[in-house]
């Protein structure tokens, strides 16, 4: 355009004129020059109206753009998340098909790299025996799932069949034994190896060393083996070094209908193993659950704060029976993960659920601690208008009418300050000693394990004084420290509403699940109306105890109590025995009960005013220590209390006593 | 020949210029009407009416967020001040009644709705939804702010804003999230990563410059030009609140380093002081609030929310600011009835005025009463002893939002100059013995009261 201008502006156009038939039909209409005269200047100025038009043009896009930039400036963060997400993605679609793959095992030692990338390293003593399996996605090379099953120990060899059913065809297993992993390698664990094609696993032996790679229902693309020469000496360490050809994306992915869900179901399953159905091609388990609502549901504003670890499986199970309850609202879950584990949050974002992961400050039972503290305050300033907040742990199933129970009991915070919690769980409340899902107890010990915190008490009270870092405490054995609790109590129900699962923990082991929580009942009854719940508020519930002293029939205190035929074989009659009790702190005889009943005997749980409330063959049975409890006024004066005496020695009482 | 051939080219280049012109005249118009829906209706003139993009994308979106059960109501503040002007009016219009397009077809680029975060349940389908109805969306999303106060948190991000265009009118969705201290707080619009820059003209947005914060409004249902929406109960107290909405946060990083050098004070006194000067800052919040009267943290409360988050214990008092020109005589007695008793006054209120309150466990409230200059702002100080005066000089400075001990409280938004020129620039340190008479570095001398003026201006209790 501005190349023509100075064309146009070229001056005299000369004095010859008639020629063309156009200037001649021109001419003879008005005079010749003035008329050229007017065209040659009105073409100028059209043109200088088009240039000037154009300049206009150019300077006001420069300043749009320039304007649309000015302030929103990109953030740095930016660059760094970028470069975090690069190596996966070169990973995944570079032009290299094959993952380089080295597998050790010994009998201190194992490793698996993944293109030089050490995913597994176990050279610690005494720990992580028996068999090491990795599953990795066919597509990615992303290692999807660790687990390591001590086959040398009865039990382990069938959670590996489990979980090796629940992997996906087409996945790539590898395995590496450390130590010894055949001692309880089971037939069903064998035929299992064969079947994925190995030679050795079968035919594993006594400390023998193996490493495998191979792909879930095809080909084996690597195995290892060296024999044990004597009982007494192990295989040759073996190092297996294989390619594993890697497959298209889209052959690793199910073909799912695409939906919102299924987008999170995709997202998941690309990325972890070890969930069973939930990622089954065919017919997957749904993650959406939708259980009724309830009427006038007093707890649908509450938020609920699980607290997790790095125990996704348990957070899975968890997170879908409290999805499961009548009347959750997802959107008022947050789960809170202690420490910066992906897994969990991978699980997290499956159920399509807020989640925070919380960085590790201190060890151990401090650490707990100071991640229960960061997970309250966080919750109450994420839900401002909280008056409450309900608190989970990763390893609880929750029962169907959890928010029920709530949403009926929930108004005795608010209306009874001599209350603590509300907790869903009865220490107490084994099979052969809870029977009535609507009955409701007044407890001077704190259960947790699913429980409701009053906002004003943890602002007020226990935000500003828990325990520092430093403080190698519990943070449920603080709060249930005197000074903390100062005589106030916590609402529960007789049948818990909900269940410890959980048997890998920090304080938890196997043998102290099975004896302790293995046993323990749990409501499966939907919609329980609970009963009387006006009657649990402080001096309310004195009436009650009365009422029911009153009218319960005392046993003969001449049998033993730890006797089966101490009660009666009758059905809901009310029972009540006494014990010695001589100080507020004195529970000898009834720690010794305790473990004749057996129920919990660690320390004193369930009790209110030296009483106890349990039922015992489908009786109501009542225990009151005698004299220090306020109810030894109801002791008939002929009767003894009982005494049991403690065993003369310290059994070997099993590690801790505490339930986090 | 040569001659001919020039009149011709001339012919032809008048030709092609003209065309060229018209062709970029159409080209500028069309530029103009897409970056500026003004440009179209404007031209249009009288032909204001139901088919206008503005209207149309705003009917949408009104379809969209009430299927989708999407909590949101209008604060564009064009409109809410035009439905203002006629409060009564749309009021009592009905559903069928409106004959012309009056609000929602005014030109504008923005049409700005706030999104009450915490009453949302289906966040996830709602995007796509969108999408399918003809809307391209834009997600602005960040770290959720409430994390930030609390040791090494990281959560899923939270949506800040969306914007939402269709033709050539965008709507805005200012997402609102519920804070402690019942306010409402919207983040800052940044545009992070690969972003289309002039997706729209973001510059021209009337929300999330900076993060604001908002009294939790109260809504009612209206019919607007045959649409219905939520506004706020009292638009003009919305509208008020706007330009004054600007939120800073706490600097939690900074407070969290300041207390790994030195150590919080976590005796019992020090709690226990802490808990009460808290409680004497809400009750003095809520009465100064109750009254209308504007304030902020200042001196030591402010030192405290700046360097550590929170009260610092041994302070001994709680220390609030107020432009003198909001000074009301009713302060006085509404401190009364409270229960907060005056302790001293000193000043009057054309010089130097400052009022002492006694709270509860030994706490005081002083409140100083700031007089603005051409260039700076002062507020005064008298010795009782000697009837000395003083002068405390603080650089211009606007009152924000912040959140301190559960609260939405002004401070100074130039809090750094403010706090500099008050303690000078070694703030970052710990200072317990502090002299008000010689310390802060803004301390001027400023004569004596006349003997004849103490009684007035010297009132010990």
């Amino acid at each position: 355009m501005d190349d023509w201008t100075p064309s146009s502006l070229i001056k005299p156009f000369g004095a010859r004129k008639k020629r063309s038939w156009y200037l001649t039909w021109k001419y003879k209409l008005t005079n010749q020059r003035a008329l050229r005269r007017f065209c040659q200047t009105g073409a100028v100025l059209f043109l200088l109206v088009t240039v000037i038009v154009n300049i206009k043009l150019i300077l006001d896009t420069r300043r749009a753009i320039s304007e649309a930039n000015g302030d929103w400036e990109p953030e740095q963060d930016y660059d760094e998340t970028l470069g975090r997400l690069e190596p996966s993605r070169r990973r995944g679609s570079g032009p290299r098909r094959v993952l380089d793959v080295e597998v050790y095992s010994s009998r201190s030692k194992v490793y698996v790299a993944v293109d030089g990338t050490t995913v597994l390293e176990d050279e610690a003593r005494e720990q992580g025996r028996g068999i090491h399996v990795i599953v990795l996605n066919q597509a990615t090379g992303h290692v999807m799932a660790k687990r390591v099953f001590d086959t040398y120990s009865p039990h382990e060899d069938e959670a590996m069949v489990l979980f090796l059913n629940m992997v996906a065809p087409g996945r790539v297993l590898i395995c590496t034994v450390k130590d010894e992993g055949s001692f309880h390698l089971k037939d069903t664990a064998k035929a299992l190896l064969r079947s994925l094609g190995s030679q050795a696993g079968p035919a594993l032996g006594w400390r023998d060393t193996w490493a495998f790679v191979g792909r879930k229902g095809g080909p084996v693309l690597g195995e290892k083996h060296s024999k044990s020469p004597a009982l007494s000496s192990w295989g040759d360490p073996v190092l297996l070094k294989t390619d594993v050809p890697l497959s298209s994306a889209e052959e690793a992915e199910c073909h799912w209908a695409d939906t919102e869900l299924n987008r999170r179901r995709r997202r998941f399953c690309s990325k972890v193993e070890g969930y069973g159905s939930v990622c089954s091609c065919k017919d997957p388990t749904p993650i959406e659950f939708s259980p009724d609502p309830l009427p006038d549901n007093k707890v649908l504003n509450v938020p609920v704060a699980v607290i997790a670890g790095n125990r996704p499986n348990y957070l899975y199970r968890m997170l879908r029976s409290l999805l499961s309850a009548q009347g959750v609202s997802p959107q008022m879950i947050t789960v809170f993960i202690d420490g910066y584990y992906e897994e969990p949050m991978d699980v997290v974002a499956l159920f399509g659920l807020r989640g925070i992961q919380h960085t590790p400050i201190s060890i151990k039972n401090a650490r707990v601690s100071q991640h229960y503290k960061a997970s309250l305050t966080a919750t109450f300033n994420l839900f401002p208008e909280a008056r409450f907040a309900v608190v989970l742990e990763e390893d609880l199933d929750i029962a169907v009418d959890f928010f029920s129970f709530l949403s009926q009991s929930i108004h005795l915070l608010e209306e009874d300050d001599s209350l603590y919690c509300i907790s869903a769980w009865n220490d107490q409340g084994y099979e052969h000693t809870a029977e009535d899902p609507a009955l409701l107890y007044r407890v001077e010990t704190m259960p947790g394990l699913g429980w409701v915190l009053r906002k004003s008490l943890y602002k007020e009270e226990l935000e500003p004084k828990w325990p520092t870092p430093e403080k190698l405490w519990d943070w449920d054995m603080w709060m249930r420290m005197p000074e903390q609790r100062r005589g106030r109590e916590c609402i529960i129900p007789d049948v818990s509403r909900s269940y410890h699962f959980g048997i890998v923990g920090l304080n938890m082991n196997g043998y102290f699940h099975e004896a302790y929580f293995k046993k323990h009942k749990f409501n499966t009854v939907p919609g329980v109306q609970l009963r009387n719940v006006d009657s649990l508020k402080k001096e309310a519930y004195e009436a009650e105890i009365h009422r029911l002293l009153s009218e319960a029939e005392v046993l003969d205190h001449s049998k033993n109590p730890c006797e089966d035929s101490f009660l009666p074989d009758t059905e809901g009659h009310t029972y009540v025995a006494f014990i010695r009790m001589e100080k507020d702190d004195d529970f000898i005889t009834w720690t010794q009960l305790a473990k004749c009943l057996h129920i919990w005997d660690l320390d004193v749980r369930g009790n209110h005013r030296g009483l106890w409330r349990l039922f015992w063959k489908k009786n109501h049975f009542l225990v009151v220590g005698v004299p220090a409890s306020p109810y030894s006024v109801k002791k008939p004066p002929s009767i003894t209390p009982i005494f049991l005496e403690p065993p003369p020695k310290e059994e070997g009482a099993p590690g801790a006593a505490e339930q986090t | 020949m040569s001659r001919i051939n020039k009149n011709v080219i001339l012919a032809v280049l008048t030709l092609t210029s003209s065309a060229f012109l018209l062709f970029q005249l159409y080209y500028y118009k069309h530029y103009l009407s897409a970056k500026n829906g003004a440009g179209v209706s404007k031209s249009k003139g009288s032909r204001i009416g139901f088919d206008s993009t503005q209207w149309r994308a705003v009917k949408k979106f009104i379809m969209l967020t009430s299927s989708q059960n999407v909590p949101v109501f209008l604060i564009d503040p064009l409109i809410l001040e035009l439905i203002n002007k006629d409060f009564e009016q749309v009021k009592n219009t009905s559903h069928g009644s409106t004959s012309e397009c009056k609000f929602f077809c005014v030109p504008r680029d923005f049409t700005a709705f706030a999104l009450r975060y915490h009453l949302w349940k289906n966040e996830e389908g709602w995007f796509r939804i969108a999408e399918n109805m003809g809307f391209q969306c834009l997600k602005i999303e960040s770290r959720d702010p409430r994390l930030d106060g609390i040791d090494s948190l990281f959560g899923t991000e939270i949506p800040l804003h969306y914007i939402c265009r269709l033709a050539s009118h965008a709507i805005h969705v200012v997402v609102f999230h519920e804070r402690s201290g019942n306010y409402l707080w919207h983040g800052h619009l940044r545009l992070k990563g690969p972003v289309d820059r002039k997706f729209v003209p973001f510059r021209k947005l009337q929300f999330g410059r900076y993060p604001g914060a908002f009294d939790r409004p109260e809504l009612q249902q209206i019919t607007v030009d045959g649409l219905e929406v939520l506004i706020p109960k009292d638009p003009m107290h919305f509208l008020e609140e706007i330009p004054h909405s600007r939120f800073i946060e706490c600097r939690y990083k900074e407070a969290r380093a300041f207390f790994q050098q030195y150590l919080d004070d976590n005796t019992a006194e020090a709690m226990a002081f802490r808990k009460s000067a808290k409680e004497l800052l809400q009750l003095a919040a809520r009465t100064l609030q109750k009254l209308g009267v504007r304030f902020w943290l200042s001196s030591g409360t402010c030192l405290g929310w700046y360097r550590q988050c929170n009260i610092i214990p041994y302070s001994k008092d709680v220390d609030l600011g107020i432009f003198v020109q909001d000074y009301k005589s009713d302060i006085i007695s509404a401190f009364q009835d409270v229960g907060l008793p005056l302790k001293h006054k000193f000043g009057k209120v054309e010089d130097s005025l400052e009022l002492s309150f006694q709270g509860k466990d030994d706490v005081k409230l002083d409140i100083f009463f700031f007089y603005e200059e051409t260039d700076h702002m002062w507020n005064g100080g008298t010795q009782a002893k000697t009837g000395k005066k003083f002068k405390y000089l603080f650089p211009k400075f606007t009152l924000c939002w912040t959140e301190f001990v559960d609260m939405k409280i002004h401070v100074p938004c130039e809090t750094i100059d403010y706090i500099e020129a008050n303690y000078g620039k070694t703030w970052k340190i710990p200072v317990k013995t502090w002299d008000w008479k010689r310390s802060p570095p803004n301390v001027r001398p400023n004569g004596v009261w006349p003997i004849s003026e103490w009684d007035e201006v010297i009132q010990l209790y």
